[in-house]
């Protein structure tokens, strides 16, 4: 079966299952002529987990930025129960998603407060300030990360760990109901990756939407629901996270050969690699 | 599994940490006074003795006034002359200019994210001052603001076609496309000097380029009150806006900033502060390169905070950088851009060392 | 990233502003000429060469009489057709306004309006180069002195213009006279410098000095004004004429000023310095626009003084500024 038809057979397979709450459809776009997402569907249902995975260039950043509408699309729809989420207002848009990038870089000269804070710009009229409920969200979101002790620190002083926990804090004081994270995990220590994913599940268990765009596929199949796996900005499969994930189609799109394993207490499924 | 949290191990990492505790509005009451102080007292300051008494006198007058109410004494029309038509214009433009470049300033380095980004940026500096000089050796001088403020935006406008020809107005394209902008227009003023100079218009020249207040008469305070007013006020209430921009252009639409018309619009507005700024001061440097850091070592990032002070503490520092100019060397004066480089980079260098998070 | 927006940052300050000013301080610079006094070589009845004298610092022999001058800036074209030397003239450049005709000089070719270059220089072939200033002696202006010495040419510098070497507390005119002596005994016409001498003496002596009359000497200049201070031309010419410059106090030859001690020293004229840049109408509208100095005595009252700008170097017309500076104050009934 051709990648296409296999993509296309999943994504009708889940959209069949209610209530779906994310759901784009033959997104396109293109950068300097070259198609970099190609006709990719997403489906998600309410407060579940999907990550996105896929090798380096797939499209996966792109694929967030595209359903945060922080990039046009060139052509296709998404839907998010039931609106059409890239003919709303920017601001309105930006109450309903959220997107928790990576960052390396730091010199904001911002404190942990001031940063999460900005999460409230959408909820904020233009030329006014933040009021008593603004700051209880920040203080809300700063809680759900565990970094309330940390709200008058300096930004920049942070851990990277740190850093990001603070990132889903500010996306979490959108009070979004569509989460997107990307690349949530990079630089962490295993602590602190399996710290986060714990957090992001804990808002999916609230009724939060999320979808991450993962690299390391161990964390990819221990936390998701779903798998949307990008190949050269097509989506070469999606699904189930356990039936999606499986030694051949890793083999055929990482270019490794992989056994997917059993974890022995959680019952997940634990991948190994090796190259010969 | 739920998440753990690691406890604060560092110390508090700079110095500036209590005076962060200051709240805001408490900054901007602060600086108000100091700048309505700064005023008053600095129009009793300059090369000729007039008293106190005879300032009040004289202001209380034009307000309509009894000169003699409060305490305030009549004095000759040639001395009237010096306060109200030489004094309090030119402490006024001071007070105007001041603020108009430390707030373009600030808007600048934030939309830029440049640190070293001023209100010259987009090549305002050059173009307005290729508008001027050619008024000037044209012998036109009356039409200088109106050729400054031209110039200045013919330099905006070639910078942001340059920049955004290709698509998004991204920093790095805008930086650049100053660069360019500033060096032709620059290297034309140059060429325009070395053609047609004469005798000593290049003193004038000179004086334009390096910055003056010297001129400033009530049409001046208009221009620059105006600009502050009608482009400068809206400006400091995008703080937020700025603010959203800390993490990045993606991160900023994410938060439902339109990324690009927004930076059209603030680059734009502020080209416009600038414009009638240098049309009525010449282009003045370091208040609006500098000024913000100032604000943000001892006030904190958030510009929210940082606009509304800098346009305070810009106004103070050239009002006094003024005085100076014109009281120092009694009867020359130094021109001010001299002056707010001598004065303002110690200044600045002392906060520096105070604030170690800087790196 | 980084390195790109420091660079730029640096370049764009640089290149609109400092380059402009470079190139302001090479088209026209020392006006502000500080008086000096010139080097008085025993004045020989004819002149003995080889003869050195000491100018402005730098020593010069002549081995003869110069026959082939160029001339830079019009108060030393004026000395030479003053002394009659007018076909010992091969140029003048950098005039800075019309020779009066009483001077002649016609027919002496313009090489340039403003400073020549080396190249220009050298290839008129001049044993002597003779500048009003003594920045126009520049590798980027006629080429420095040591350069044009070791070429074979000859430099002098208008010694009231010297900027460092010997230079007097106050202009008077005997430094004046003390120069035309000096180009005398260079050019081996004593005989004419003493005759030009005697007669500028006598035109002096002439003028009957008012009393308690305060004058502003507005050179230059619209929001800073730039004005004849304590101790160059200016001075000279208003203590003959006997009007109280209201910047004396200022010791240097010109200074920038402020309005502000104008309006506060309420002059009774304004000598305006009128060019072919600085009109007396331009001058006037500046006084007459800014508020404060439109209700100037002088300003109300019209006592304006007009003199070219050309005769307020120190140099062979000082005199006829003088006079002619005198006939207006006459005119104006004081």
């Amino acid at each position: 079966m051709t990648r296409t038809e296999s993509a296309h057979g999943l994504g009708d397979a889940i959209s069949a299952a209610p209530p779906a709450a994310l759901a784009a459809s033959r997104l396109t776009f293109s950068r300097d002529g070259r198609l970099v997402i190609d006709g990719v569907d997403v489906d998600l249902p309410v407060g579940s987990f999907g990550a996105v995975i896929g090798p380096n260039g797939a499209g996966k950043s792109t694929l967030l930025q595209l359903l945060v509408g922080a990039l046009p699309v060139d052509s296709g729809t998404v839907l998010f129960d039931g609106a059409d989420l890239l003919a709303l207002r920017r601001r309105d848009r930006a109450r309903l998603v959220a997107l928790s990038e990576q960052h390396g870089d730091g010199d904001t000269g911002l404190r942990v407060n001031d940063v999460v804070l900005l999460g409230r710009t959408p909820h904020i009229g233009r030329w006014a300030s933040e009021g008593p409920a603004d700051r209880q969200v920040v203080a809300d979101a700063l809680s759900a990360v565990g970094m309330s002790a940390f709200a008058d620190r300096p930004f920049d002083t942070l851990s990277g760990g740190e850093r990001q926990r603070v990132h889903l804090a500010r996306a979490l004081a959108q009070q979004p109901r569509l989460l997107l994270l990307d690349e949530p995990t990079n630089h962490l220590d295993v602590r602190a990756q399996l710290s986060l994913l714990s957090l992001v599940r804990a808002q999916t268990a609230a009724g939060i939407t999320a979808v991450a765009a993962l690299h390391d596929l161990n964390i990819a199949a221990a936390y998701a629901d779903t798998v949307i796996v990008l190949g050269e900005g097509r989506v070469v499969a999606a699904g189930p996270t356990a039936s999606v994930l499986t030694g051949k189609l890793i083999g055929d799109v990482y270019g490794v050969r992989a056994d997917v394993l059993r974890h022995p207490r959680t019952g997940r499924p634990l991948i190994a690699f090796d190259t010969t | 599994m739920t998440a753990t949290i690691e406890t604060p191990s560092r110390p508090a990492p700079f110095a500036g940490r209590e005076l962060r505790r200051v709240p805001p509005t408490a900054w901007v009451v602060l600086l108000s006074g100091i700048l309505l102080l700064s005023i008053v007292f600095s129009v009793t300051l300059g090369p000729a003795d007039i008293r106190p008494a005879e300032v009040w006198g004289s202001i209380l007058g034009h307000l309509g006034l009894d000169p003699t109410a409060l305490g305030g004494q009549v004095l000759s029309p040639l001395r009237d002359g010096i306060v109200w038509e030489l004094r309090v214009p030119r402490i006024l433009t001071a007070a105007a200019v001041g603020a108009g470049l430390a707030l373009s300033g600030t808007v600048m380095q934030a939309i830029t994210r440049n640190p070293l980004a001023d209100p010259y940026l987009l090549g305002l500096s050059s173009g307005a001052s290729l508008g001027a000089v050619a008024v000037i050796l044209l012998g036109f001088g009356l039409l200088l603001p109106v050729a400054a403020f031209a110039g200045a935006l013919a330099a905006l406008l070639a910078t942001l076609l340059l920049a955004g020809a290709a698509g998004a107005l991204t920093p790095t394209r805008t930086v650049l496309a100053g660069l360019a902008v500033s060096s032709f227009f620059g290297a034309v003023t140059s060429l325009v000097i070395f053609w047609s100079a004469t005798g000593d218009t290049y003193r004038e020249i000179l004086s334009w380029l390096l910055g003056s207040l010297s001129g400033a008469g009530w049409p001046a305070v208009a221009i620059g009150a105006g600009a502050l007013l009608i482009v400068g006020l809206p400006l400091m209430l995008t703080g937020r806006t700025l603010d959203a921009f800390a993490f990045g252009d993606t991160a900023a639409s994410a938060l439902g900033i339109g990324v690009n018309p927004t930076r059209w619009l603030l680059l734009t507005a502020t080209a416009l502060l600038t414009g009638a700024m240098v049309a009525v001061s010449g282009s003045i440097g370091f208040v609006g390169l500098i000024l913000p850091h100032a604000v943000r070592l001892v006030a904190g990032q958030r510009n929210r905070v940082v606009l509304p002070l800098s346009a305070l503490a810009g106004a103070v520092f050239l009002i006094w950088i003024d005085t100076g100019a014109r009281t120092l060397f009694d009867p020359r004066e130094l021109p001010v851009g001299i002056l707010t480089a001598v004065v303002g980079a110690p200044v600045f260098a002392l906060l520096l060392l105070r604030a170690r998070r800087i790196r | 990233m980084a390195t790109v927006f420091r660079f730029s940052a640096h370049a764009r300050r640089a290149t609109p502003l400092l380059g402009a000013v470079a190139l302001l301080m090479l088209t026209g610079c020392a006006s502000a000429a500080p008086a000096a006094e010139p080097s008085k070589p025993a004045a020989p009845a004819a002149s003995a060469y080889p003869l050195t004298v000491e100018n402005c610092g730098t020593e010069v022999t002549f081995e003869k009489a110069p026959e082939r001058v160029l001339t830079i800036k019009s108060t030393s074209t004026e000395m030479l057709l003053a002394l009659g030397l007018e076909d010992r003239l091969i140029g003048q450049a950098f005039p800075d306004g019309p020779i009066p005709d009483a001077l002649g000089g016609e027919d002496v070719p313009v090489i340039s309006d403003k400073v020549p270059g080396q190249e220009a220089v050298l290839t008129l072939e001049p044993d002597l180069v003779y500048a009003g200033w003594e920045s126009n002696f520049s590798a980027d202006g006629a080429g420095d002195r040591e350069t044009l010495a070791s070429l074979g040419v000859n430099t002098y510098v208008s010694p009231a213009a010297c900027k460092e070497a010997g230079k007097p507390d106050t202009l008077r005119f005997d430094d004046v006279f003390d120069q035309i002596e000096e180009i005398g005994a260079l050019f081996d016409v004593p005989g004419a410098a003493t005759e030009l001498i005697d007669e500028q003496r006598a035109a002096l002596d002439d003028l009957t000095p008012v009393s308690d009359v305060s004058a502003l000497w507005y050179s230059s200049g619209s929001d800073i004004p730039y004005v004849g201070a304590g101790s160059g031309a200016p001075q000279m010419i208003m203590d003959a004429v006997g009007v109280t410059n209201i910047a004396a106090g200022v010791d240097d030859s010109w200074t920038p000023f402020n309005w502000e001690s104008v309006v506060d020293a309420n002059p009774d004229v304004i000598i305006l310095v009128v060019s072919d840049w600085g009109s007396a109408e331009k001058k006037i509208g500046v006084l007459q626009s800014n508020p404060a100095t439109a209700k100037l005595d002088a300003v109300v009252n019209e006592r304006f003084i007009t003199v070219p700008f050309a005769a307020t170097e120190a140099g062979v017309r000082n005199v006829e500024a003088a006079a002619t500076i005198a006939g207006q104050l006459e005119k104006l009934g004081l």
